[in-house]
């Protein structure tokens, strides 16, 4: 204490320095943005996150109030064009149906290993980032749910992100838009591979495509599988611009995401019912890397 | 303004309070009125408001325990604000009899000089990480309009904070203190 009394000074130049070094090593070390939380962060966040929700779910009753009750003038109208709808999409599941049922069974004869089930659990959007240049939003659904770290978060138009950070009933995601999210994409239409990576609140890009693949405009991207985090398939978005450089090896590709986030209301995590953590391509790359 | 760590508590909490606050604001009410693409950075603000305000050594500590309450409501983590938190709060202590608070003016000119500075800090930090000036630029034109509405709000915020820290010891506002 008298230290503290007698150079003043000397101290507080000794608590930046030392917390300028940590804040600096730790900072260095996030490569990944997933993280097991801490008891006492996952305390606070589960102090907090029922906040966000309650304003947020009193924000959706209000505006299902004023849909229902007050806008809802050509209800009648709506419900027979739904219900026709729904005839022509009970008509297309049945359809679909039969695609699966008929590709378990070549599956089956082709000898293919089963993959994991999984089951979606639908959850509701509680909370963003409260920075805008980290794009990450907060569910209301956790560990309690069913959830674990690294789980796919979709919508029905494609991909939103992962599970990065999870208490027991709320769940932080990390979002495609995110450049810490990469994920291994594929052309629907050329085949061609590409890493495609959060780059602002409104798009992402696809690296590493070769200068040779035809790309064009409005090419639907998907998740290809690889990189262990992302099911196969799943729609991540369009191509929206495309830049060819004659010196470049590589081409320059931006991608329309499939899901509007700005609409972001609900989402379906996908939950395998194995209990497995995944293990990232590249983590396991660079640990053969320094084995060699 | 020098305090010793016993007076800082209080005040510590109620600061950490009205962040927690303006971060539930900032993360719910926001993109519930559809602005979706930018954020008030609250947590900016109120570490500027301690390196202006305070003069105790223990400053780096209270800058790294807001920054830890920012990232229960961010993927941003700690570190990254902590980083430019400390660099500012030390050079707001070189420069402390130059910064004049007498009008409300100066009080947004300053944060946002000071923000801007932040800026500079974040970018080069994010810029070593990404190796990617392209991202930089993006997130200045977010700033642009994000810093000059947080400057335009800093006197009413830091007339809140001098209300909670006028208990810890001093009976003035930064406004009064030039």
């Amino acid at each position: 204490m008298k230290y503290i009394e007698t150079s003043p000074k000397r101290l507080k130049t000794t608590f930046d320095s030392l917390i300028l070094l940590i804040a600096l090593i730790v900072f260095s070390q996030q490569k990944d943005a997933m993280r097991q939380g801490a008891p006492f962060e996952e305390f606070l966040i589960n102090i907090f996150a029922p906040i966000q929700s309650g304003i947020t779910s009193a924000h959706t009753k209000a505006l299902g109030f004023f849909n229902e009750y007050l806008a809802n003038i050509n209800a009648s109208k709506k419900n027979k064009e739904l219900l026709k709808k729904v005839l022509v999409l009970k008509e297309k599941i049945f359809a679909f149906e039969e695609l699966a049922k008929e590709n378990r069974r070549l599956k089956e004869l082709l000898q293919f290993e089963e993959g994991l089930s999984i089951k979606g659990v639908l959850a509701q959007v509680v909370g963003w980032d409260t920075s805008s240049d980290f794009k990450s939003l907060r569910i209301n659904r956790g560990a309690k749910d069913g959830l674990r770290l690294q789980s796919t978060v979709v919508t029905a138009e494609g991909v939103v992100g992962y599970v990065y950070r999870m208490t027991d009933h709320f769940s932080d995601v990390l979002t495609i838009l995110n450049p810490k999210n990469r994920i291994d994409g594929i052309v629907e239409r050329t085949r061609s591979h590409g890493i495609v990576e959060g780059f602002s609140s409104q798009k992402c890009i696809m690296k590493y495509v070769n200068q040779s693949d035809p790309l064009t405009l409005n090419d639907v991207v998907l998740t290809s599988g690889l990189g262990n985090i992302y099911p196969k398939g799943l729609q991540i978005g369009v191509v929206t611009k495309i830049k060819r450089e004659s010196y470049e090896t590589m081409q320059y590709v931006e991608i329309d995401p499939a899901v509007n986030f700005s609409r972001l209301e609900e989402v379906i995590v996908l939950v395998s019912e194995k209990k497995v953590m995944k293990k990232k391509e590249w983590n396991v790359l660079d640990r053969i890397k320094g084995n060699n | 303004m020098r305090l010793k760590l016993k007076n800082l508590w209080a005040p510590l909490v109620a600061t950490m309070g009205l962040l927690i606050f303006f971060e539930i604001i900032s993360s719910t009410l926001f993109p519930i009125v559809g602005i979706q693409n930018y954020r008030l950075p609250f947590h900016i603000l109120i570490v500027l408001y301690l390196g202006f305000r305070l003069e105790t050594p223990y400053l780096s500590f209270l800058v790294l325990l807001l920054q830890y309450i920012h990232s229960l409501f961010s993927i941003e983590g700690w570190a990254l604000g902590t980083v430019a938190g400390v660099l500012i709060c030390m050079l707001c202590a070189y420069l402390k009899e130059l910064l004049d608070f007498s009008s409300k003016m100066s009080t947004i000119f300053l944060t946002f000089l000071f923000q801007s500075l932040w800026f500079l800090i974040q970018g080069v930090l994010l810029y070593l990480t990404m190796d990617d000036w392209g991202y930089v630029a993006e997130k200045f034109w977010r700033f642009l309009p994000e810093s000059f509405i947080l400057s335009i709000l800093s006197p009413f915020v830091f007339g809140i904070l001098d209300f909670l820290w006028r208990s810890a010891g001093y009976n003035g506002s930064l406004e009064e203190e030039v």
